[in-house]
């Protein structure tokens, strides 16, 4: 049972007090003009995940608090959650750094 | 010694013996329905044992008999079955059951009786069941499997699952705490002295009714004082604080990511069921999140392993000392000792000094010395060194002791000749100790070998949980002290920030030192491993040495493999005495040692709890929430049958009199359609969107467009999700320029809230908007049929009614009777209607005056089946029943509500893909049956093409079905692969005892200009 | 005024409580109006024509509230608040809120009979709440004033700590689910279920 705490309203909680919402920074490409998205890329956006042994970008929702989403970065092989951010920011360079690993 | 045999006077040494009982407070209890004496304090093990009980089971395999072989939650063989009826509770370890008046016990795993068991055959052809038996032979042919596992299960079920509903009651709570301390010993009771001194807030749990450990059963002293009576002081102490918590008959069963621990907590299973109080939990769950975990769990006692090592009688040699310590009972009048250590020296003294004949010990070592082992010569004990027991005598069927015999000890053969044999009713085995690393390594916490001890301890964690005393590895008494209190403080320290006082000065233990143990995995016997010798290592399996060298050979070389294989450590017990001595004969077969063998994981629970408990509240009337409507007590007033719909519960239809179902459908649907209907519609999800981009979102959101819906007016809306699929659909209404009132299906309203939160602030924060849900401040009602606008125009009223000023697809606010409500002229019975939405709490007085109001006009409460009907007659889809997740608005011919011109929408993109166009695709049609009276079953299937038998293959299904009154006859909707195209075309629809014949029509049925509702 | 009668979730229960044996007092709040109020705190015209209306500032605190007159103002998110009122003067702040607030961006929406308000009063009321939410209310980080939201017994709620020695707390529930919380709190609030959690103890046996 995570221990999660929101950075927006710094409630903290059991993660049964937050609601999952799947990896983070997934870009959605057809905001701007739906009808040039390739079939491919329009797969790998509703469908194609990263499944990584350690650094997770994922988005939360801060559902018995202030009812946002967020950013949480969860190592999933010790469950540590080593930074939370706001869902408008940019991935963290940590993120970046794990993925080239 | 005659009467009760096995109690120990209570006039020996000084009373020394018996502490936990009250021989003044005797308690009558059956076992096999045979009645016995014990006393208060019992545990049912300790109260048998006194009766002179020694057989409490039959093996699983084998049906060999079992007596008891430890004092704890250890306890692999002697499980019963507690209670009867509501309380019948199988697999109870009869070693952690406290005794009480009226108790109930019953033996498991015996056919007929326990002292005669049929399948205790199996044990003289155990030669034809080897390790992986039922593994091998019952794995083929699979499909026969299930009848295979009925075969087994009978012969080697645990105990039996209670028929009857437990009437007690459960709960759970959730707490907070600084340090959570498992363990309520010598180590644990010190930790918790010194974090609660820094203030921490500390909560101590024991599994036992007892705090104090093996305080009462070690040498040794702590200060001055014995470590009984320090114990007594530190518990003490530690309830007088408020910032400390003591749990006792609470099993701390598992440790979760972030230090989130489970506990469950037995409020009443030892008291007598007439005086259990009906409304106090029977067990509590404990969710405990904790800064810090301090593991205090002790160690468990290692049998060892030698021939027979099974039979009733042989016992470890800690649980003999605790029987004749704590309950004043002997399991024996002759005992002999065998050991690879000195703790089982205190057992030898402590039963000598109860009055059991303690002849001599088998000491495994070379001639070792230690002050306890002097201490067992100077009582006269014969000591013999390097030797071994090679197996044990018993009386015809197994059931008692009547000697060993002993061989020495080869360094490793497995044969041996005995030399000697002796006479003797017990044997207290003791193969050195296991941490109980259980708790530790549940998360990721990993253990590393230790050569002294010969077992694992605990290593590495990325949690902050920390093992101390037994359960990391110590076995002295000073060591332990002053580890836990540093411990404890540190653990108070990172909680709370403060340190240890100055002035604080923690005890200081002395207790003698012990020479080491020596391993031994494997005590030779005359004649090899299968001749009626068997060494077991796992006694609640029946896994034996030999099974173990088997798997060795056939491959079996992982520890995780072997386990499967040989199911060693699986069952109620995890292989609590088991684990390391399987692990010693692995490596010994493989030539190898036990760290490259590898351990097995730990996992939760420690030891098994309720499923009453896991449940907690949430059982019987509060097995789930129940949605209830404001017109909830009307609705029960007036015969209504409720429908569950997600939680809520909606009336399905209202049966007068005698009707049936069907009858009260037919009539609410005709009273409708000729004169005027009611429906709650309160469940339909509400909610508002308010803020100068409120059309521009929901234009992204619903498939068809709003931005250009005019304030006051109405239009249905689909929504589809990213993948193109059809998942709500609704009306909504444009209060004002810049604010709408979405409605969205009864199962769908708290989804779509959260939906479009998450599309506003993930991907379009720019947007600005408010979104808020506000389906539970209103009831809602249609109010249907060509009467409902003479109803309304009859109340009291500042909205127009009249046909040109309340025109369809109108949205008005105002009063009625008084109250403020919102009107709108929508219909989904295809009726003249209005939807009238209420604040909640007006809802039943609103309702109770349009009846009154509506009584002239025959007006009628109708239930969602004549809804659902109606809307079917209409040609109307219904989200749930047309759409299952994977139908397309295209599917269902509402492309007129699906935008070409809107740049972006949710699902548009998604819908283009090319799999979703084309004339695969199952689409919606109406369907006749040939025989108007014949009701097509919902989900039932066409064909292509009619065969005899199946496979046949289907290109479609029925997704509503009903009997229209209105039509008198039959009505479905089909999604039927290119169904557009056969229209006209008469279908096959195969069931089970008959072919039923439809035809393609269009989908509505009825009224296809909408005349009635746009009256 | 309506000339309609009014009907709570809870109306039809009060009278069952005789006969029940609970360690806590709890009753149903039947005098208060509500609104849910969407605006953003850092829109500082929203905030001040919000306070002129109201008679004091909206609390940006997480998880706080602010008492004026016979108005609460609980904190819910950082755009979002839930003024209670008494049910007398609701109509009348509603419209006023309503009104000054229309050329801000905001969401003022009537939510009197959304939720039923149980008020739970007693020594014991914090331990009958642990029983049924997913933290530990007994932690004295709780003071009165705290508002937070939970999921309680399987049900969206929020509890507001109203006062302590003995503890008063409203827990706020939507209406539909009213009566299985009722039910729920018979059960584990019985005076039979209690946990004595963090006191001086009577000392296990050693
Ligand atoms: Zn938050």
């Amino acid at each position: 049972m995570l221990l999660i705490k929101c950075p927006i309203c710094d409630c903290e909680g059991d993660e049964t007090d937050f609601h999952y919402g799947g990896e983070g920074h997934i870009q959605r490409p057809t905001s701007s003009n739906p009808d040039k998205v390739g079939d491919e890329a329009q797969r790998d956006y509703l469908y194609v995940r990263k499944n990584p042994r350690g650094l997770h970008s994922e988005r939360w929702l801060c559902e018995r608090g202030c009812g946002k989403w967020f950013h949480a970065l969860r190592d999933t092989a010790t469950m540590v959650i080593s930074k939370t951010y706001l869902i408008t920011d940019k991935p963290p360079a940590e993120l970046k750094k794990a993925g080239k690993k | 010694m005659s009467g009760k045999p096995y109690r120990i006077p209570s006039s020996r040494s000084q009373g020394a013996f018996g502490r936990l009982i009250d021989r003044d407070a005797a308690l009558s209890f059956t076992f096999d329905d045979k009645t016995y004496t014990g006393f208060k304090g019992d545990t049912l093990a300790s109260a048998l044992l006194a009766n002179g009980v020694r057989l409490f089971g039959r093996s699983f395999k084998y049906h060999r008999p079992r007596g008891v072989i430890a004092a704890g939650p250890e306890e692999p063989n002697a499980l019963v079955s507690v209670g009867s009826g509501a309380t019948h509770e199988p697999n109870n370890r009869i070693t952690d059951v406290e005794l009480y008046d009226g108790l109930v016990a019953t033996s498991q795993n015996r056919w007929p009786s326990l002292a005669f068991d049929v399948s205790a055959i199996n044990n003289t052809f155990s030669r034809l069941i080897p390790s992986g038996f039922y593994y091998k032979t019952f794995m083929w042919p699979a499909k026969l499997w299930p009848h295979y596992e009925h075969i087994i299960r009978h012969a080697a079920g645990l105990g039996t699952a209670p028929q009857e509903e437990d009437e007690a009651v459960y709960e759970q709570v959730h707490v907070n705490c600084d340090v959570l301390i498992a363990g309520g010993g010598i180590a644990g009771l010190a930790a918790a002295l010194a974090a609660a001194e820094v203030g921490a807030r500390v909560i101590i749990a024991d599994l036992s009714p007892r705090f104090g450990g093996a305080a009462d059963c070690i040498d040794g002293k702590i200060d001055s004082a014995a470590p009984l009576a320090w114990a007594k002081k530190a518990v003490k102490k530690l309830a007088a604080m408020d910032n400390v918590y003591i749990l006792p008959r609470t099993t701390v069963t598992g440790h979760y990511d972030h230090n989130w621990v489970l506990m469950c907590e037995r409020l009443s299973d030892h008291i007598s069921e007439a005086d259990r109080l009906a409304n106090r939990p029977r067990h509590r769950l404990w969710k405990v999140r904790a800064k810090k975990v301090i593991v205090a769990t002790g160690a468990f006692e290692r049998p060892l392993t030698f021939a027979n090592n099974d039979r009733p009688g042989v016992m470890l040699a800690s649980a003999a000392r605790s029987y004749a310590t704590r309950y004043g009972v002997t399991p024996g009048e002759r005992a002999v000792i065998f050991t690879n250590n000195d703790d089982a020296y205190l057992t030898a003294l402590t039963l000598q000094d109860a009055g059991v004949s303690v002849p001599k010990i088998i000491d495994v070592r070379e001639d070792t010395k230690s002050a306890l082992i002097s201490r067992a010569e100077d009582a006269g004990i014969e000591i013999i060194h390097s030797s071994v027991i090679s197996n044990v005598e018993t009386s015809f069927g197994g059931t008692s002791i009547e000697g060993v015999q002993i061989a020495t000890r080869t360094a490793t053969g497995r044969l041996a000749q005995p030399f000697a044999r002796i006479e003797c009713d017990l044997v207290c085995m003791s193969g050195g100790w296991n941490p109980a690393v259980h708790l530790f390594a549940h998360v990721n916490g990993s253990v590393r070998f230790d050569d002294t001890l010969q077992t694992f301890r605990p290593d590495q964690t990325s949690e902050a949980i920390v093992a101390i005393g037994a359960a990391n590895g110590h076995f002295d008494l000073s060591t332990t002290i002053d580890e836990s209190f540093d411990k404890g403080y540190a653990a108070g320290k990172s909680a709370t920030g403060k340190s240890r006082p100055k002035k604080a000065v923690p005890p200081k233990a002395r207790q003698d030192e012990r020479s080491p143990l020596e391993a031994l995995w494997f005590a030779p016997a005359k004649g090899s491993l299968n001749e009626g010798n068997k060494h077991f290592i796992d006694f609640q399996n029946d896994v034996t040495a030999a099974d173990i060298e088997l798997a060795a050979r056939e491959g079996y070389r992982s520890v995780e493999h072997l386990k499967r294989y040989t199911t060693l450590g699986m069952a109620t017990d995890q292989g609590k005495t088991s684990n390391i001595s399987a692990l010693g004969i692995l490596a010994d077969t493989l030539n190898t040692t036990i760290p490259a063998a590898g351990a097995t994981r730990f996992r939760p629970p420690f030891t098994p709890f309720s499923l009453g408990s896991i449940a907690g509240t949430q059982a019987k009337h509060l097995f789930q929430p129940v949605r209830r409507t404001p017109i909830a007590t009307w609705h029960h007033d007036n015969n209504c049958d409720m429908e569950p719909v997600g939680l809520w519960r909606r009336p399905f239809c209202y049966r007068h009199g005698t009707e049936d179902r069907q009858a009260a459908i037919t009539r609410e649907i005709l009273a409708t359609r000729e004169k005027a209907g009611i429906i709650d519609l309160s469940s339909l999800g509400k909610i508002e969107v308010k803020g100068p981009d409120a059309g521009v979102f929901l234009d992204r959101i619903y498939s068809n467009v709003f931005s250009t819906l005019k304030p006051g007016r109405c239009r249905y809306g689909l929504m589809m999700n990213e993948d193109g699929f059809l998942f709500d659909d609704g009306v909504t209404v444009r209060l004002a320029e810049d604010h709408f009132l979405m409605h969205t299906t009864s199962g769908n309203a708290d989804r779509i809230v959260g939906w479009l939160e998450e599309w506003h602030q993930t991907e379009w924060p720019d947007l600005k908007l408010f979104i808020t849900p506000v389906t539970e401040n209103y009831t809602q009602f249609a109010v249907a049929g060509p009467h409902s606008r003479d109803i309304l125009q009859k109340l009291e009223s500042t909205i127009d009614f009249s046909r040109e000023a309340f025109t369809p697809l109108d949205y008005k606010s105002g009063e009625l009777c008084g109250v403020p409500v919102r009107i709108y002229r929508i219909s989904f019975s295809g009726e003249l209607s209005y939807e009238i939405s209420v604040p909640a709490n007006y809802g039943l007085a609103m309702w109770q005056a349009l009846m009154v109001a509506g009584k002239e006009f025959g007006l009628t409460a109708y239930g969602t089946e004549p809804l659902h009907v109606m809307r079917a007659e209409k040609g109307f889809i219904a989200i749930g029943d047309e759409t299952d997740g994977t139908v397309t608005p295209l599917d269902l011919d509402l492309g007129w509500a699906v935008s070409k011109k809107k740049v972006d929408y949710i699902g548009k993109r998604s819908l283009q893909r090319s799999f979703l166009k084309g004339d695969e695709r199952k689409e919606m049609v109406g369907l006749l049956t040939d025989d108007p009276k014949e009701v097509l079953p919902d989900g039932c299937y066409a064909v292509e093409q009619l065969l005899d038998k199946p496979p046949m293959k289907m290109i479609g299904h029925v997704s509503s079905s009903y009997y229209s009154p209105t039509l008198n006859r039959s009505i479905a909707f089909g999604l039927i692969k290119n169904g557009r195209a056969r229209m006209g075309d008469t279908l096959q629809f195969p069931l089970e005892d008959k072919v039923v014949s439809a035809k393609v029509v269009s989908p509505v049925f009825y009224d296809s200009e909408g005349e009635r509702q746009n009256a | 005024m309506p000339d309609l009668d009014r009907n709570l979730a809870l109306s039809h229960r009060h009278q069952e409580m005789e006969n029940q044996a609970l360690g806590i007092e709890m009753s149903e709040r039947d005098d208060v109006g509500m609104i849910d109020l969407r605006g953003k705190a850092d829109d500082k015209a929203f905030m001040k024509n919000a306070a002129t209306v109201l008679g004091v500032e909206l609390p940006t605190d997480p998880r706080t509230s602010i008492k004026k007159g016979g108005i609460d103002i609980l904190w819910l998110s950082i755009d979002q608040w839930l003024i209670t009122t008494p049910l007398k003067s609701h109509d009348k702040t509603l419209s006023a809120l309503t009104k000054k607030l229309t050329k801000n961006h905001a969401l003022v929406c009537d939510m009197s009979d959304a939720r039923s308000i149980i008020r739970l009063s007693g020594d014991r009321v914090r331990e009958v709440l642990i029983k049924g939410c997913s933290f530990d209310a007994t932690q004295p980080d709780f003071k009165p004033g705290t508002v937070r939201r939970l999921l309680f017994a399987e049900v969206a709620a929020l509890a507001h700590f109203v006062d302590s020695n003995p503890d008063v707390i409203d827990l706020y529930v939507f209406r539909s689910y009213a009566n299985y919380v009722w039910e729920w709190l018979l059960q584990t609030a019985h005076e039979d279920a209690g946990v004595g959690l963090f006191q001086v103890q009577d000392a296990p046996v050693v």
